[in-house]
């Protein structure tokens, strides 16, 4: 039996991780297995990849994928400001990065909003159930109001979305998926893996523990019968020609990715424009007030400038830089001395 | 009249924002320039304009840097201190005042001298009449004291970077107070005066923030994140001020990020993320900012990424004094965050040490993998002091057991990130990108393969061996500055800022108490084996500290042998001013006393 290899001649195997010990049936775990094969079909470098996270169920996954990349399980909610970090370090890597609701939405949302502001250049992959699962079950500030989890009183509390947030803040890269939508999932997650800039995707992953019941608007029945998608989304790679790519039969249009890809989206129903900020927001306005989930790519900016061009570094990533380099000559000190002895 | 020459304290009463500042540094340097041993303290409010703001200059032939006893020369200019100001004079003050404040100065002990200085200043420029006011008691010093013209001029040169428009204003400010002092005042009748002395071609005047500064530039910093702090701010944007002329390449391009972070969890995160990355990272902040670094540094401490962290400390706790110094956040940095942590502590005396420790701090973060404190103070990194010149690093960069390719990897017999190979206490790494053996890093328990482990020897292994990388740092970190007295009977231990007044409770040790004592400045902790030598061999020793609870003295007791606790004495304290000799004498000679008894 031949070994099935990627563009970049490596096996799947090259892509897995660890073995999971989150709940059996997690939305965690689908996700992990999206990151895997969009990673590999993208033929990203394992060695070229950075896996980021904080603390939660969530942060745990980058032991489950890719272990041939160097990861950091980082503290709650400061996962950004290490990728800022290693992204400023070493320019040359990719970052995937992948955060909870209870660590994007609340100790970490100020981290979020910056990282976001600054247009670090990183996937960041939202695994939102509602709950907090480690320790045991506690509604989390994206819990929707009126949901109710297995045990205790209904949620009252407004939620916080993080997508309306995030385009507010003029994120280059918004979409919201579900963890059972696997193709919709796959397809958006290549995207934002072919993106420049900060891509969020909010994926509704529910808590198969604390938040499937029937009375939750987060459960797996809940969210599969009430996702109003977007659009029907189709990666067509870089080495694929667009033109050899199968047109589909109703309305569509494309979106150039940073790498050369395309995400073609086709139109079901109403038709949205992610470069329309105002229309992301009605549709997210519009979705929570029939407490409905709208998922697809919501939003979509490839202007910006990201963090790292922002600052002026060297073409060099600064970790390969040589010490020589880095320090500057004797002669400039010497300069420096006798300037500040003012006879310069 | 018996002259008093080059012994003796200026106190400039202002309100911030009046422009003061550069009178007070231009008073400075002249009397730099003319060889004289000055030192000038900046004792500001936290506010932009308005409140009151004080500036000691002290002169001292014998070196004497901090503020003395005694007040000789009062400047009196701000109303809102007016009577206070008046009312801490001593008998035969010289005070000098502006009268159009129409406050009144009623003390027939001291020399009055009354100037319209604002009047005058406004007849030069009516709009600029308030900030160059301060310039017609500069001339009033300068004739008093018989100031030379020459170091004046290249004093304003530099004050004003070569604006010949602003240095010829400033310049007529000063001859008009010259010219006043010429017609209403008789000077035989005034002791003071400045006296040239042999000028030192290589000294020059720089700030403890500017030097660190570079010194982190010589260090190859790759990343300065950071959040606005007093006493802080001026290192990070002297960092930032050095980029274009020492880290840009022919492109204009740079070796050196900046990020103004959202605040100092933030600033510190980014640091251990460059320093996972593989480049050399700093942040600078004070007292509150370590604080809401701590949980990050015990990250960095458990996970072993390198990372340099400069606190140069006001006086806490909380908001405290912002903008007053103290010696109070030694434990803190030492143990910062949770459970058994330790952290390399440098701490300079000096601006040639603020240079060397800039760049010597990567060089400890990276051979240790951990994260290194420089530990300054207000009164080092925002007053002026004298500097011989920085020096160029001796070494090449330390940059530690980095494995950068697979025959270096597999070189190593049994490599596992967590796996002490050398039986020093330090693993190898390897670099995010280089695809050499990854692992996910982690705040958890984990084993020397970087594996996530609960098991109670395998933590327990890792947590001797982080012990046992640390002690290990004692004998090659800085040492500490010995001057021993053949007897050794008395011996003082100090460290940081307290350099700037050690000669001088030496002296007056001597003077008062007819005992000579040794000294032993500490300049890194953990703790150098040298420090215990120092204890033993004296009868009793003193440790002087600027804060309350003494607590280089707590760390002393804490690590040193029991038998060697009983002789040790604390002297601390704490005001949120610069040390003052006098007082620090008193808490001495008080020990000396009750050790006698």
């Amino acid at each position: 039996m031949t070994i099935k290899l990627n563009v970049i001649d490596l096996p799947k195997d090259d892509y897995t991780g660890g073995k999971s010990t989150l709940c059996p049936g997690c939305g965690h775990d689908q996700i992990s297995n999206v990151i895997i094969n969009a990673a590999w079909d993208n033929g990203l470098h394992p060695e070229k990849l950075a896996k980021m996270s904080g603390i939660g169920c969530s942060s745990k996954t980058p032991a489950y994928f890719l272990g041939k990349s160097h990861g950091f399980n980082t503290v709650h909610g400061r996962m950004p400001a290490v990728t800022t970090g290693a992204a400023m370090g070493n320019r040359g890597l990719t970052f995937l990065a992948v955060s909870g609701d209870g660590d994007s939405a609340s100790i970490g949302i100020g981290q979020f909003i910056h990282a976001v502001r600054r247009n670090l250049d990183m996937v960041y992959v939202l695994e939102n159930n509602g709950v907090y699962g480690l320790t045991k079950g506690q509604y989390s500030a994206t819990a929707v109001k009126g949901s109710k989890k297995k045990k205790g009183p209904t949620n009252e509390h407004q939620p916080i979305d993080l997508c309306k947030l995030a385009i507010n803040l003029g994120c280059t890269f918004v979409a919201r998926s579900f963890s059972g939508s696997k193709k919709q999932l796959t397809a958006l997650m290549k995207a934002a893996m072919s993106h420049k800039g900060f891509a969020l995707i909010d994926i509704i992953s529910p808590c198969v523990t604390f938040n499937n019941n029937d009375e939750s608007l987060r459960s797996y029945t809940y969210v599969k019968d009430n996702d109003v998608e977007l659009h029907a989304y189709d990666y067509i790679p870089t080495q694929t020609p667009i033109e050899s790519a199968a047109a589909p039969e109703g309305e569509f249009h494309d979106i150039t990715l940073f790498d050369g890809s395309t995400l073609r989206l086709e139109t079901i129903g109403s038709d949205h424009d992610p470069s329309d900020a105002m229309a992301a927001l009605s549709a997210l306005h519009k979705a929570e007030a029939e407490d409905k989930h709208v998922t697809g790519l919501l939003y979509f900016d490839p202007t910006k400038a990201t963090a790292v061009e922002d600052q002026c570094l060297v073409e060099t990533p600064l970790s390969e830089v040589d010490d020589n380099t880095m320090r500057p000559s004797a002669a400039s000190l010497e300069t420096l001395n006798t300037r500040f002895r003012g006879k310069a | 009249m018996e002259r008093i020459v080059n012994d003796f304290q200026l106190n400039i009463a202002t309100a911030n924002g009046t422009g003061s500042q550069s009178a007070n540094l231009i008073l400075l340097h002249t009397m730099f320039n003319m060889g004289v041993p000055v030192s000038g303290k900046n004792l500001f409010p936290s506010n932009i304009s308005g409140l009151p703001t004080w500036y000691i200059l002290r002169v001292s032939d014998n070196g004497y840097q901090a503020p003395g006893d005694r007040t000789h020369i009062q400047i009196i200019m701000n109303k809102a201190t007016w009577d206070d100001d008046i009312a801490n004079c001593l008998p035969g003050t010289l005070i000098l005042f502006n009268t159009d404040v129409k406050m009144p100065v009623e003390r027939e002990d001291c020399i009055v001298i009354g100037v319209p200085m604002t009047k005058m200043a406004r007849g030069l420029n009516p709009k600029l009449g308030k900030m160059i006011s301060n310039m017609v008691y500069v001339g009033l010093l300068a004739e008093i004291l018989g100031l030379d013209d020459a170091a004046l001029d290249a004093a304003l040169a530099q004050q004003f970077k070569g604006k010949v428009r602003a240095i010829e204003l400033n310049l007529e400010a000063v001859d008009l107070g010259r010219n006043f002092i010429k017609e209403n005042a008789d000077i035989s009748t005034i002791p003071f005066r400045i006296e040239p002395r042999d000028v030192d071609e290589n000294l020059f005047l720089v700030e403890g923030n500017e030097a660190v500064a570079l010194g982190s530039h010589y260090g190859g910093v790759g990343l300065l994140s950071w959040y606005p702090i007093t006493p802080s701010s001026s290192l990070a944007e002297g960092i930032i001020a050095y980029i274009p002329e020492l880290r840009t390449d022919e492109n204009g391009d740079h070796y050196c990020a900046v990020i103004q972070a959202e605040d100092e969890l933030a600033a510190v995160g980014m640091v251990v993320g460059a320093g996972w990355s593989g480049i050399r990272a700093m942040t600078a902040t004070s007292g509150p900012g370590i604080s809401l670094m701590s949980e990050f540094i015990g990250l960095a401490y458990f996970a072993e990424i390198p990372g340099v962290i400069w606190d140069v400390n006001r006086t806490g706790p909380s908001t405290g004094l912002p903008t007053r110094t103290q010696q109070g956040d030694l434990t803190m940095l030492y143990e910062a965050s949770h459970g058994d942590t330790t952290h390399p502590v440098l701490i300079p005396g000096n601006m040639q040490e603020c240079f060397e420790y800039g760049w010597k701090a990567f060089d400890v973060a990276e051979r240790l993998q951990t994260v290194v404190f420089g530990f300054s103070d207000l009164d080092l990194g925002m007053n002026r002091w004298a500097c011989k010149g920085f020096e160029y690093p001796e070494t090449p960069m330390d940059r530690g057991k980095v494995l950068r390719t697979q025959a270096e990897l597999d070189a190593i017999e049994n490599y596992g990130r967590y796996r002490d190979v050398d039986g020093d206490g330090i693993p190898y790494r390897t670099l995010p990108g280089s695809g050499l053996d990854p692992i996910l890093y982690r705040g958890t328990g984990h084993d020397e393969d970087g594996v996530y482990s609960e098991k109670p020897e395998v933590y327990q292994a890792l947590m001797m061996r982080l012990k046992r990388k640390m002690d290990n740092a004692r004998t090659w970190l800085p040492q500490p500055v010995l001057r021993e007295e053949v007897e050794k009977e008395v011996g003082i231990i100090y460290y940081g800022s307290m350099e700037n007044s050690i000669q001088e409770i030496d002296d007056i040790l001597e003077d008062e108490i007819g005992r000579k004592v040794s000294q032993c400045r500490v300049r890194s902790l953990p703790l150098s084996p040298v420090v215990e030598q120092f204890i033993q061999d004296h009868e009793t020793v003193i440790v002087l500290e600027i804060n309350r609870d003494g607590q280089l003295y707590g760390i002393l007791r804490r690590e040193l042998p029991h038998e060697l606790i009983p002789k040790m004495h604390s002297a601390a304290y704490s005001d949120g001013m610069p040390p003052r000799a006098r007082h620090y004498s008193e808490l001495i000679k008080n020990v000396l006393k009750e050790v006698s008894e």
